[in-house]
């Protein structure tokens, strides 16, 4: 890889840091620098170890080494307030700002101008307020709630903020990731005027079609260190996936060909107001089929509502040649259709109660004799698939929070497996669990479509949707932007490209 | 949406029934006197017995309309009640104190505001220019504390259940026993003493284990009916116990009927029938300028097995009885 | 793997609220010979069946994340109501006829106005606190309003369901004992019981594992009705009277009771027994501090300590057994992940 040669006017420069979690080396000898009056595009897969970076800048995570250089003077950045004393702001994904607060309060949070007697001077607050919006062309009523505001008000006016604040390195951290076209192009005119005043912009998306349109410099990162850095006249996206996905695939999946039987479900034309549009897939008995995209892309989304979670708009579904309105789970459930959530803390374990009723929430009506739950068949069942899923826990009736976070989703898929059930929605079923536990689940796919049952997998990890499934969609902002049908067709480059949007 | 709209209806009517209720009292009230009378609690069964004979009262007078406000058993909201029927300019407004230190600053209030200013039930002494009407607690449980000198006997065993510590009546029974009883009777020993909170369940429970850990009891000492009737019920069917004493105070239609059969001792009335009636008798005459000032007292009747027929047919003609 | 050690070790205040218990007979009988005298302890039971009813329901709903402020309430509510239905038809019906509605009826009541209090809650999104709450006033309301703040007296053979005796054990215990089975078994056994757990556990797991979350909270509220209806007839049947004023803070004490007896206030956790165990510990300390005649204020301070304590116990003991599954959960993590 070629570095970049491109000694001028350097803003910000970190070297040498580094960045250990429990297990896990986030950040490796990271050497990076940012121009002033640019805008440095940093990309990477999800856990590539962007964030961690940026926590570093702005101060919420303290490195295990290295060195951060502004203007080329040494500094330490050991909090947020202190970054924005150095200059440096961040606008996150989750925009920070209080709903109840007025423009001006939240303009000045934690900055109010006071009076010589200590209380809030109302009427500074007002006259720096509205001169503040009236540079910046913004038609806002300074005591307008926060609340009433759209993202990309709300967006714009944290960058106003940090502008105040006298920011001269501001992060953006996907800024486009809950705005229209419209706004994008709003926010990029006011990126460049930025530019123009000498800021520097470090700029993190998954979209490399805006990437390539509003960055001077890329920097491509991969499991914790920096693969490539370039001006952006020096590469194309191609060249960008590449680099994001480049590990090789271990043969780790024990992927078996089975025969496809007949179609499950098939959906058609599904939609939900602003999430998703136009989704139609189907999913036959004996197949695996993936749903691929970033972050955001809508995939959870559409399934939540197939199993009757949230709500949606339009369309039809089919199960089994019967036509099928989710409306909560329980119906879907009884229609066979299961989902293993992505969020385990969230929708999946009940933390208190024990493996054993964890596992058997779901099919109590299987243990039930004349109204009234059977301890030894409940204890039978229960037992079985245990041994079959390699559950590894202490007791029964050890709660299920104390097992490590492979053994509760070992657990959890039991929950389902004792239903039986025909579709299962599995998202994101091997995150943030170990090699071994996910071979285990992997086996346990396979086993699924030998017995005729259908799987629809999410998961943001393309190996895995490449090593595992028969059929992979595509998702990206809300569509699905290609389907790709044949196994030899597989390839991260090609998935990546329809899911950050690429037309080919 | 569905659901807001919902509430703000409810909040409309609930706002139109009060506006409606008041407009009513205001144009019944053109040419009469009006009062108001702020009872402790509705909940209490004594001041929901005298707020019921208040109105019963007030009707005997046609110059008079009455409008009863409840204290809800909290000096907060009783002193609100005042302040609301000062600014509402009644003509008279009789106070039931919840305790009668926090309401003094009101009821003196209501004499600064020019209005006729009555407490009542317990009194509160030393307002200049309010008058009063009561029933004197040391007086009721006294009388009860005089028949027991002869009735309790040499050496004995008592257990004693009172009301809850701060208020006026269960601290002015308390005291008289103490006065008129204790100090006297220096051989009587007190086994048990807690407090009941006026409540029947309360003394059951007391009584229960005390008769388990004392065995012996010659006289229960309540400062009201209700507790004594509570630790009657405990006793009442064990033969051991049938000769025990036991005093209460307020003259309940339950006490009534146990003194009738014999199984209660003595109990003191505190008529709310001559309560309210005195009320209204002195407001009227305040009202009607006859006098300026009074402070007046009902009778403490001692109820006992000789003179309760007649106590309950009282309570039979206002349909206590079956 | 040092991590297995600490995960047995995660059981040990299971049994440990029946010691307490226990340990509190044993202390209680040196204290007074009388403690343990087969009318000290009857004595006990009844007068703490109505408390341990109340408690029951309330661990009922805080299992499943909610409370009902409302009990005291609506016992004396039922119970009046059905006092006085027994009073007005007693003499035309005769009593057990007459006895078995007015028993029925005081259910009715109480679980209609525990309808009230789960439409409130599931449909209509008021939290149980404030639900209850309005209950609470409404149901005190209508009692006073029904007998004009005065008792009910002469209420006859009504008072045999409460101080009646079958052979030597009183009506009062015996209800109790069969309404703990009937508790137990359905927490343990039913398919209700364990949505109860799992909603309390978790709510939005539950609804995801395809629990009617909803139907469930009905359920509770109803459960709960029943049981305060039952203690309202208890109640008054007592007392031997109908007040109106009767059970005020009963809520309270059901809730304590649940509370010491190892019911968590963050829901998903509480057993029959405990809630049991937890009402008796709170009876055998009232009992065994009058019959030693332990002064007044002096009880109050001491029970105030021990639901401090009870509650302290709760937390510190459930937070402490967290902890460690927190660093068990990393270290396991530690020695797989790279």
């Amino acid at each position: 890889m070629q570095e970049a040669v491109y000694v001028t006017d350097i803003k910000l420069r970190v070297s040498q840091i580094e960045k250990s979690f429990p297990g896990v080396k986030a950040l490796d000898k990271i050497d990076f620098s940012v121009q002033r009056g640019t805008v440095h595009a940093l990309c990477g897969e999800n856990g590539a170890g962007k964030s961690t970076l940026m926590k570093i800048i702005i101060g919420l995570y303290k490195p295990d080494a290295g060195q951060i250089f502004i203007d080329e003077q040494p500094v330490k950045v050991r909090n947020p307030i202190q970054a924005q004393s150095l200059g440096i702001a961040m606008i996150s994904q989750e925009l920070n700002y209080v709903p109840e607060m007025t423009i001006e309060e939240n303009l000045f949070l934690g900055r109010l101008p006071v009076t010589r007697f200590g209380n809030v001077d109302w009427r500074e607050l007002r006259r720096r307020t509205v001169k503040l919006l009236e540079e910046e062309k913004l038609h806002y009523a300074p005591d307008q709630k926060m609340k009433t505001l759209t993202v990309s008000d709300i967006q714009m006016l944290e960058i106003i903020k940090a502008i105040s604040n006298n920011a001269d390195i501001i992060v953006m951290d996907e800024p486009t990731s809950a705005i229209t076209q419209q706004e994008v192009d709003l926010l990029f005119e006011k990126i460049e005027v930025l530019k123009k005043k000498g800021v520097s912009i470090i700029y993190i998306s998954h979209r490399l079609d805006e990437i390539f349109r509003i960055a001077d410099e890329i920097t491509v990162m991969r499991d914790g260190i920096i693969v490539g850095s370039f001006p952006i006249s020096k590469v194309n996206m191609d060249q960008v996936i590449s680099l994001m996905v480049g590990r090789k695939i271990e043969n780790i999946y024990p992927k078996k060909k089975v025969p496809i039987g007949n179609t499950l479900l098939d959906v058609k034309n599904f939609c939900c107001k602003n999430t998703f549009r136009n989704i139609s897939f189907h999913v036959n008995r004996g197949e695996i089929v993936g749903f691929a995209g970033l972050i955001g892309a809508g995939r959870t989304e559409v399934m939540s509502s197939l199993f009757g979670m949230n709500s949606f708009t339009s369309g039809t579904i089919t199960i089994k040649d019967h036509s099928y309105f989710p409306e909560n789970p329980a119906k879907s459930i009884k229609n066979n259709m299961i989902m293993l959530s992505e969020d385990r803390r969230r929708y999946g374990i009940i933390p208190i109660r024990s493996v054993m009723e964890n596992a058997s929430i779901a099919s109590l009506e299987r243990m039930i004799f004349g109204g009234f739950t059977h301890a030894a068949v409940e204890n039978e069942l229960v037992s079985e698939y245990f041994s079959k899923m390699r559950v590894k826990t202490p007791s029964m009736d050890t709660q299920i929070r104390s097992l490590s976070g492979g053994n509760q989703q070992k657990v959890l898929f039991a929950k389902w497996m004792i239903r039986e059930p025909d579709i299962l929605i599995l998202d994101e079923p091997t995150r943030g669990i170990d090699v071994g536990a996910k071979y285990e689940i992997y086996k346990l796919m396979t086993e699924l479509t030998e017995a005729g049952k259908g799987v629809l997998m999410i998961s943001s990890e393309l190996p895995e949707l490449i090593g595992m499934c028969d059929r992979i969609y595509v998702m990206c902002r809300g569509e699905i932007t290609g389907e790709i049908t044949n196994r030899n067709d597989f390839s991260q480059e090609a998935i990546m490209k329809l899911a950050t949007g690429i037309v080919s | 949406m569905k659901r807001f709209s919902v509430t703000k209806l409810l909040l409309v009517v609930c706002l139109v029934a009060v506006l409606s209720a008041g407009v009513t009292t205001l144009v019944s009230a053109a040419d009469t006197y009006r009062v108001a009378y702020i009872a402790r609690a509705q909940s209490d069964s004594f001041a929901a017995w005298l707020a019921n004979e208040m109105i019963a009262a007030a009707k005997e007078y046609k110059d008079i309309t009455l409008d009863v406000f409840d204290g809800q058993a909290d000096d907060e909201k009783e002193n609100t009640a005042i302040e609301n029927a000062i600014t509402n300019k009644y003509d008279a407004i009789i106070i039931q104190p919840n305790n009668g230190e926090a309401q003094r600053p009101y009821a003196e209030k209501v004499v600064e505001a020019g209005i006729i200013c009555i407490t009542t039930n317990a009194r509160i002494a030393g307002i200049e220019g309010a008058s009063s009407v009561d029933a004197d607690p040391y007086r009721q449980a006294a009388v009860n504390a005089e028949a027991a000198l002869e009735q309790v006997p040499e050496n004995g065993l008592v257990v004693v259940l009172n009301g809850p510590s701060g208020n006026f009546h269960a601290d002015e029974r308390r005291k008289a026993w103490q006065a008129e009883f204790f100090d006297k009777r220096p051989d009587v020993k007190i086994l048990a003493e807690d407090i009941a909170h006026w409540n029947k369940d309360e003394a059951m429970a007391f009584m229960e284990d005390w008769t388990i850990a004392y065995g012996k009891i010659d006289a229960i000492i309540s400062m009201n009916d209700n507790m004594a009737a509570g630790a009657l019920e405990v006793v009442m069917d064990k033969p051991e116990y049938k000769d025990i004493l036991s005093y209460g105070v307020d003259g309940t239609a339950e006490a009534m009927l146990l003194i009738q059969d014999g199984k209660m001792t003595s109990t003191c009335l505190q008529s709310a029938i001559d309560l309210a009636a005195l009320n209204l008798e002195t407001v009227h005459k305040l009202l009607t300028g006859e006098a300026t000032q009074i402070d007046t007292d009902i009778d403490a009747p001692l109820v006992n097995k000789d003179n309760v027929d007649g106590y309950v047919e009282m309570y039979k003609a206002r349909g206590m009885y079956d | 793997m040092k991590t297995k050690k600490t995960i047995k070790g995660i059981n040990p205040g299971k049994y440990s609220i029946f010691f307490v218990l226990l340990f509190m007979i044993l202390v209680s009988s040196l204290l007074n010979k009388n403690f343990l005298s087969a009318g000290n302890m009857t004595n006990v039971a009844r007068q703490l069946a109505v408390g341990t009813i109340l408690a029951y329901g309330e661990m009922i709903l805080i299992i499943s994340g909610m409370l009902d402020l409302s009990a005291g309430s609506v016992l004396a509510l039922s119970g009046l109501l059905s006092v006085g239905f027994y009073k007005n038809m007693v003499q035309t019906m005769g009593v057990y006829p007459t006895l078995t509605i007015a028993f029925f009826l005081a259910i009715f009541i109480a679980v209609l106005c525990n309808i009230f209090n789960a439409v409130l809650v599931t449909n209509l999104h008021v939290p149980s606190f404030i639900a209850t709450l309005a209950m609470q006033t409404i149901a005190r309301g209508i009692a006073l309003l029904y007998t004009k703040g005065q008792n009910i007296l002469q209420i006859g053979d009504y008072k045999i369901i409460g101080q009646g005796q079958i052979w030597v054990i009183p009506t009062p215990i015996i209800v109790l004992a069969v309404i703990t089975i009937i508790m137990w078994y359905t927490l343990k056994h039913t398919r209700f019981g364990r949505s109860l757990y799992a909603i309390g556990g978790n709510e939005e797991a539950s609804i995801a594992s395809g629990i009617n979350v909803n139907a469930s909270k009905y359920k509770a509220f109803i459960f709960n009705g029943v049981l305060v209806g039952i203690a309202g007839v208890l109640f008054m049947s007592r007392v031997n009277a109908g007040l109106p004023n009767g059970a005020i803070g009963y809520e309270m004490e059901g809730l304590t009771a649940a509370i010491v007896g190892g019911t968590s206030f963050s829901g998903g956790v509480g057993t029959t027994g405990g809630t049991l165990a937890g009402s008796f510990i709170i009876g055998f300390l009232n009992n065994i501090m009058n019959l030693s005649g332990v002064d007044s204020y002096v009880q109050q301070i001491v029970r105030g300590l021990l639901i401090a304590l009870a509650v302290v116990y709760d937390v510190r003991f459930k937070s402490r057994k967290v902890n460690r599954v927190i660093l068990v959960d990393d270290e396991s993590k530690k020695s797989v992940e790279p």
